[in-house]
Formats: C-alpha cells, structure tokens, sequence
C-alpha cells in the first residue's frame, strides 16, 4: 500500500494505516527532535505530540506534497513552540548565556572540539540555531524551514549565514587545523 | 560551493563544511534506538481518547448520535470540528435556556409585585408589609398592622412568601397563568440545571479518562475548556431558584471546586499534589455518583 493510499485510510479512521504511517517516518520525527531540543524524553514527547497532531489534521493534507514534508512542517512547529514551553520551565537561558561567554573567551587548555561545538550552537540565538541545524545537519531546504517557522527563505538564508559566521567566530582557534 | 557560500571566502565554505560535518556527527547525533513502541500505546491511547471525547456528549445529545452513528466516514478534523460544534451549541443552549428563566422569573416577580390582583392579595395578607398600597379603586382589606406574632421584619417585594410558591400555596383567587409562567420558570431552571450536570459529568468523565491514558496536553487543555464553558453555567445555576434545593445547591458547589480545579489545567504536567488534590475532591465528595443520582433516568435521551 503506498502512501498516497495510507493516508486515504488514515482519513477514513483506520488505526491500522495510522500505525504504517507512523512506522514509516516515526525515527526521522524523533531524531529531528532529539536534534533539536538534545534529550529523549522531550523528543519522545514532542514525536508523540506530532503524530496525535498529524492524525487529528489529516483531513487538511490534500496530497500535494509528499506526506513527509508535511509531517515534518507539523514537526518544526510542534518542537520549536515545545521547546519554548520548556525554556520557560528549566531556566535554559541562564544555561546560554553561560555558554556565550565560553564562545567569547581565550582558549582554554586543552579544549574539547566536540563541547566548544555544542556550546558554541547552543549560544547561537534561537533562530540562528534552528535554522542551521535544520539546513546544514538536517537537510531542509529554505522553503521548508521558512514555512515551519512562519518566516521566508530569504530570512532562513541570513540567519543561517548568521549562524554560520558565529560558529566560525567561536570555532576560529581550530581553523587553521580544519583549512591545512 | 553552494548558493549559500556565494558571498563568503573560500575558507569560510571549508570552514563551514567542517562545522556542518561535525555538528551531524556529534551535536545531539541519534544514539540508541527509537523507543518505537512506549510512543504508539501513548500516541492510540490519546487517539482513543479524542475519540471517546464524543462519546459523553453523544449520551447528552441526539443530534451528536447520529454524528457518531457517522464515524466512518468523517475526517479527523471534520470529527473534532464537530465535536467542538455540539459542545457549544449545548453551552449556548443551556446560557439561552437559563437567560429564558431568568427573565420569566423576572417577569413572575415584578408582574406579582405589579398587578392589582397580586396587590389585592397582598393587602389580604396579614402579614403584608406596610409599604405595599391597595391599588387604586380596590376594596380596602384591614389596615395595615404589625404581625400577629408581634413584628416579623418587613420583606421586600421580591421576598414576600406570595412570590415563592415553595413557601406557601398561591392563593386560589391567583390567576391560572401566573401559576403556570411560574411553573415554566421552574421547569426550566431544572431543565437547566439537569444538563449543567450532564455536561459537568461529561468533563469529569474525560478528565478521568485523560489522567489515566498518559495525561496528553492537548486533551488535557481541552478538559480544561470545556470545565471552563461548564464552570460558568453551575455558577448561574447556584445563585438561581435551582439553587434553593439545598441538596441540589450543596452538589454544585462541589461541582464549582473540582471545576475550577480542572480549569488550571494549562496543557502542562500536573504536578502530583495537585493531581492529588483534584483526585481527592472528587472522591471525598463523591462527585460522580452524585451527579448521575441527580439526573433523572432518561434525561439524555430526552
């Protein structure tokens, strides 16, 4: 059955097309949002929220677009305003800013490439970091991650080259490793 | 190089192709493996539960029947468009219906303390208080006096026994439609009332429902709408004549405490003492059972 046909059913109640669908794109749903937001339970939650989402709208997926696409705008959107929610909770901005002044400081003895690289994207501004992480590691295209956050490609593509020259920035003690 | 890197120096693009390689691998890269199954019991239980968001207010309404007679055909969205749209044709039914009541109670009160027949009877009464004349031309009954038990205060208008038929039998000289608008207005009061209560147990029923299938934020958010939409109408309900019955008044100020506990409900976690909190209100007070005891057998269907 194709997946033009599962959602056909999925729109006629059937929780057995529900599940195939749900078995078709359930692991790039949860890595994205693993990616995103860097713990399991959140991308179990938010994976979980996308599909109750995606199963209560399906009568508005007209088929025009391949069914991941759209799943994965309903993705965007359920992990970003997710991700809010918990910023809220857990204080995450006092965790940013600890990790900006890192970015801006001499390097340290010794750093560890991979924890400058984290700490680096994690203080990068909210859409700078969405925007490059959904671009350049997870392979959405402008028009894609324009759409999911409310905004246009031509704004998707400064924040990424905003994203792209920060990260240079706190990354410039290894460029001369990375160009040679 | 790409579009992206029209503007940057070539050592940027390498530069940004090492970051990119590296963020893939190593910034919150998958790991493990994808907790498939722990999701779907989750992901169908909240399913069942939207779809057994119906079900209560099927039970209240007919017309929601034979929605529900239509399942299998209806979209998603469309399903929940309609469930939303019987629920607030209920809430607009019972804030009509009350308003209805409100007005005709209204209209008993100030037609008795208007008429000359409801002053005629008033002047009758010994216990009349001063204020009230005779109307104009009407026979003269006994002079105003103090009450034979030596001084009852004074009622208003609105308090005098003659404008509550609880109090005492309306005087055989009162005419057969003032009894009758009076009996209308209590009808529908009760009317009101009985599905205020319908709708109440329907949210409890989802709340429940909510709470032991995973506590899903958007179910919960909508439990907490729909006790909102409920919570007003039992506020009316308690200050209104339905309110009077002692037992009747007692179950919604029960009612009016666990609702507006489940108004909180913001879509976020419950925390367990307010979880607690709620869960014992509602067996202290044995809410459920009391509320189905209160609607009459076949009060749903008709």
């Amino acid at each position: 059955m194709n997946e033009r046909e599962l959602t056909a059913r999925v729109k006629l109640g059937d929780e057995a097309a529900e599940r195939a669908l749900y078995d078709a794109h359930v692991d790039r749903v949860y890595w994205v949002a693993y990616r995103m937001s860097g713990r399991h339970d959140l991308a179990q939650d938010f994976t979980q929220d996308v599909f109750i989402r995606a199963f209560e709208r399906i009568g508005d997926f007209r088929g025009d677009a391949p069914f991941g696409a759209w799943l994965h705008s309903i993705t965007m959107s359920v992990v970003l305003n997710g991700l809010r929610k918990v910023k809220r909770f857990d204080q995450r901005e006092a965790v940013l800013e600890e990790a900006g002044m890192v970015t801006s400081s001499v390097r340290e003895a010794e750093p560890d490439l991979k924890e400058r690289l984290a700490q680096a994207i994690d203080a990068l501004p909210e859409g700078c970091r969405v925007t490059f992480l959904m671009h350049d590691v997870e392979g959405f295209t402008h028009e894609e991650i324009g759409a999911a956050l409310g905004t246009t490609a031509g704004t998707s593509k400064a924040q990424l080259s905003r994203a792209r020259a920060k990260l240079r920035i706190a990354l410039a003690d290894f460029a001369g490793d990375w160009i040679q | 190089m790409t579009d992206d890197h029209m503007n940057d120096q070539p050592n940027d693009a390498i530069q940004d192709e090492r970051i990119r390689a590296l963020a893939a691998g190593h910034y919150n890269a998958p790991d493990g493996s994808v907790p498939r199954d722990a999701m779907w019991s989750q992901i169908s239980a909240a399913r069942r539960v939207a779809r057994a968001g119906v079900a209560p207010v099927a039970a209240v309404a007919p017309a929601a029947e034979a929605v529900e007679q239509r399942t299998d055909v209806i979209p998603m969205a469309s399903r929940r468009r309609t469930r939303t749209i019987v629920v607030w044709r209920w809430s607009a039914a019972v804030a009509a219906g009350l308003l209805l009541a409100f007005l005709l109670g209204r209209f008993v009160g100030d037609f008795r303390t208007t008429s000359p027949v409801t002053k005629q009877i008033a002047g009758n009464n010994p216990s009349t208080p001063k204020h009230i004349d005779p109307p104009p031309g009407a026979p003269e009954g006994p002079s105003p006096s103090p009450t034979p038990n030596g001084g009852e205060p004074s009622r208003s208008p609105r308090q005098n026994p003659a404008t509550h038929p609880s109090s005492e039998p309306l005087a055989p000289s009162v005419p057969r439609d003032l009894a009758s608008a009076d009996t209308a207005a209590t009808t529908l009061y009760r009317a009101a009332a009985v599905q205020t209560l319908m709708q109440a147990e329907a949210v409890l029923t989802a709340y429940r429902g909510v709470e032991a299938t995973g506590r899903d934020p958007q179910a919960m958010q909508q439990a907490a709408r729909w006790a909102r939409d409920v919570l007003s109408s039992t506020r009316l309900l308690i200050d209104s004549p339905a309110g009077r019955d002692p037992q009747m008044r007692a179950l919604f100020t029960d009612l009016e405490l666990v609702l507006a506990q489940i108004v909180q409900l913001s879509g976020t976690p419950l925390q367990d003492s307010e979880r607690d909190l709620i869960d014992r209100a509602m067996r202290d007070r044995d809410l459920l059972p009391r509320l189905r005891s209160a609607v009459p057998a076949g009060s749903a269907t008709s």
